[in-house]
């Protein structure tokens, strides 16, 4: 036969549908580019710089009645006393994002735990299903009264609020994210030699978290709604009430320093989380 | 073969396994499958789509069980999946967020394995699929081919007697897949571990088995048992004159009923 001559050294023609691999990089870019490289997505936002520069013409010409469009002069000024001199801004800062994100924290934890068992236990997933339908279309808002009747004006209250708001779009994802698990995965895994736990914890948990996070995603910008409404509706500290309280002592530099702050944040964090999403998420085919 | 012929490892005891559907009340996807495969052999399964091959390779794998009849793996009932059965998959399903030395180490880190115990299996069983280059890489950064390779290499970290296959290569070009049909022949030469491989390609069956079980479909039965005697080893017996006579001799057996699947 003329089968005789088989090689015998397995590896030598092994390797022979090998692609080159796009991932292994684009050229680096040449020197004198990069230099200025963090100029790039600070200029894709110029309509923000030009709508800014907008407003400080107008307020110049005097088109705008001063008392609801100070300068920006005015409020970069204030911004500056505020951090700067009296701290006060800084404050309020810290109070809204601790309630901020103690909500959101204890949201994540007990909405992932939840989504988690949701998707793996049946008898979970049939008790919790119709409630979570039930309640997740109720603006959470409108149970805010009710906690404060609970849980006083204080930070208590709040917390709760935002940890009902959070909490919903956390477990729906991540519930979502574990129901769509490939089951071939599974069965692979359970194949080579996987228990239940180790399922969970090496096999659904990183296959469902894009959905977890684009849950804590929605999740975040909720957190920020609902922490400054319910600053605006009952406080005595936070970026709602300093808002509220320089309205109401015609004040409006000072307001729009708390309206400018917390678009800010919540743009930050929301960049943020996207790049940290882009970072754990490199394994996901786009 | 004849040296191993004695000792069965996988038997399959009238196996059926009933599908409720919705509309056509129960389906009868096997109805009593019966064939051994001896220990050392490589056993193909063979038939049109709808003959319930690959259900009968979940079984075997311990993933479903069957509404009737049993598996017997050394003279044992199974019961549930084990490492010692390892199994492949069409659509790769090696996992997208580990990189490729983690997909190979998955079996020993699952088994308790330490990490360096883990890594020296890691670099055999990547060494041995060629892909030792890759080992940092993301599944998604592979061709199909690789991707089949990472499968391979994280079955075989198990270190499984069995190795069951559920269309392996289907995915693949035919360039792709002559390679790899070499390389797993080279492999299975080498530790002669007992496979199961389901297959829609007569060619490749008749190319690596020492038997072909040939399935009708609808309900699955087996239709009928070929012995593969064409000598290894096998990388140029598609050049044989009986390798076509093998193959045409398949074909006819089940034509019939593949027109019929395929309408």
């Amino acid at each position: 036969m003329t089968t005789a001559t088989a090689p015998k050294n397995l590896p030598a023609d092994l390797g022979s549908d090998v692609v080159a691999p796009e991932a292994s990089g684009f050229p680096a870019p040449a020197g004198r580019a990069s230099r200025y490289r963090w100029l790039k997505p600070v200029a894709r936002y110029y309509p923000v710089f030009l709508l800014f520069l907008l407003w400080e013409i107008l307020s110049r010409l005097n088109v705008f009645d001063p008392m609801f469009m100070p300068s920006l002069e005015g409020v970069a000024r204030t911004f500056y006393e505020e951090v700067f001199v009296t701290h006060e801004l800084l404050y309020h800062m810290a109070v809204s994002f601790s309630r901020a994100g103690i909500g959101l924290s204890l949201a994540a934890v007990v909405g992932i735990a939840v989504g988690i068992l949701m998707g793996r236990v049946r008898l979970i997933e049939e008790f919790c299903d119709p409630l979570i339908s039930a309640l997740f279309p109720t603006p959470k808002l409108a149970l805010f009264p009710l906690m404060m009747i609970f849980l006083g004006i204080g930070d208590a209250s709040k917390i709760a609020l935002i940890f009902l708001g959070c909490f919903f779009p956390i477990v729906i994802n991540t519930y979502t994210g574990v129901k769509n698990v490939d089951k071939f995965f599974l069965w692979n895994a359970r194949t080579k030699g996987a228990s239940g736990r180790q399922l969970i914890w090496y096999v659904v948990c990183p296959a469902a978290m894009p959905f977890v996070f684009a849950g804590l995603r929605v999740a975040t910008s909720t957190a920020f709604l609902l922490i400054v409404a319910s600053e605006l509706i009952a406080a005595n500290d936070g970026l709602g009430y300093l808002i509220m309280f320089a309205e109401r002592s015609f004040n409006p530099e000072l307001m729009w320093c708390g309206i400018l702050v917390i678009a800010a944040m919540g743009f930050i964090v929301d960049r943020l989380l996207l790049a940290l999403g882009h970072r754990l998420f490199v394994w996901q085919d786009k | 073969m004849d040296q191993t012929k004695s000792t069965v490892h996988i038997d399959i005891r009238r196996v059926s396994q009933k599908f409720q559907t919705a509309r056509r009340g129960d389906l009868l996807a096997l109805d009593r499958v019966d064939f051994q495969a001896h220990r050392g052999e490589f056993v193909s399964i063979v038939g049109p789509s709808g003959c319930g091959k690959s259900t009968l390779l979940y079984i075997v794998a311990g993933l479903m069980a069957a509404s009737d009849g049993r598996v017997l793996v050394d003279g044992t009932a199974i019961a549930g999946p084990s490492p010692d059965r390892g199994l492949v998959l069409q659509n790769s399903s090696i996992f997208p967020w580990r990189t490729v030395e983690d997909n190979v180490a998955f079996g020993p880190q699952m088994a308790g394995l330490s990490r360096p115990e883990r890594s020296a299996l890691v670099a055999r069983y990547l060494e041995m699929v060629g892909l030792t280059k890759f080992a940092k890489f993301h599944p998604r950064e592979l061709s199909g081919g690789m991707k089949q390779r990472i499968a391979i290499a994280q079955m075989l970290a198990c270190s499984p007697s069995i190795f069951l296959m559920d269309e392996p290569f289907g995915a693949l070009d035919s360039l792709s897949r002559e390679v790899l049909q070499d390389q797993l022949l080279q492999l299975w030469e080498r530790d002669r571990k007992t496979v199961l491989f389901v297959t829609h390609s007569i060619d490749e069956a008749v190319l690596l088995s020492d038997r072909v079980v040939v399935m009708s479909p609808l309900p699955g039965r087996v239709k009928e048992i070929v012995a593969i005697d064409l000598p290894r080893p096998r990388h140029e017996a598609r050049l044989l004159p009986e390798f076509g006579v093998l193959r045409n001799y398949i074909w006819s057996s089940i034509r019939n009923e593949t027109m019929e699947a395929i309408g």
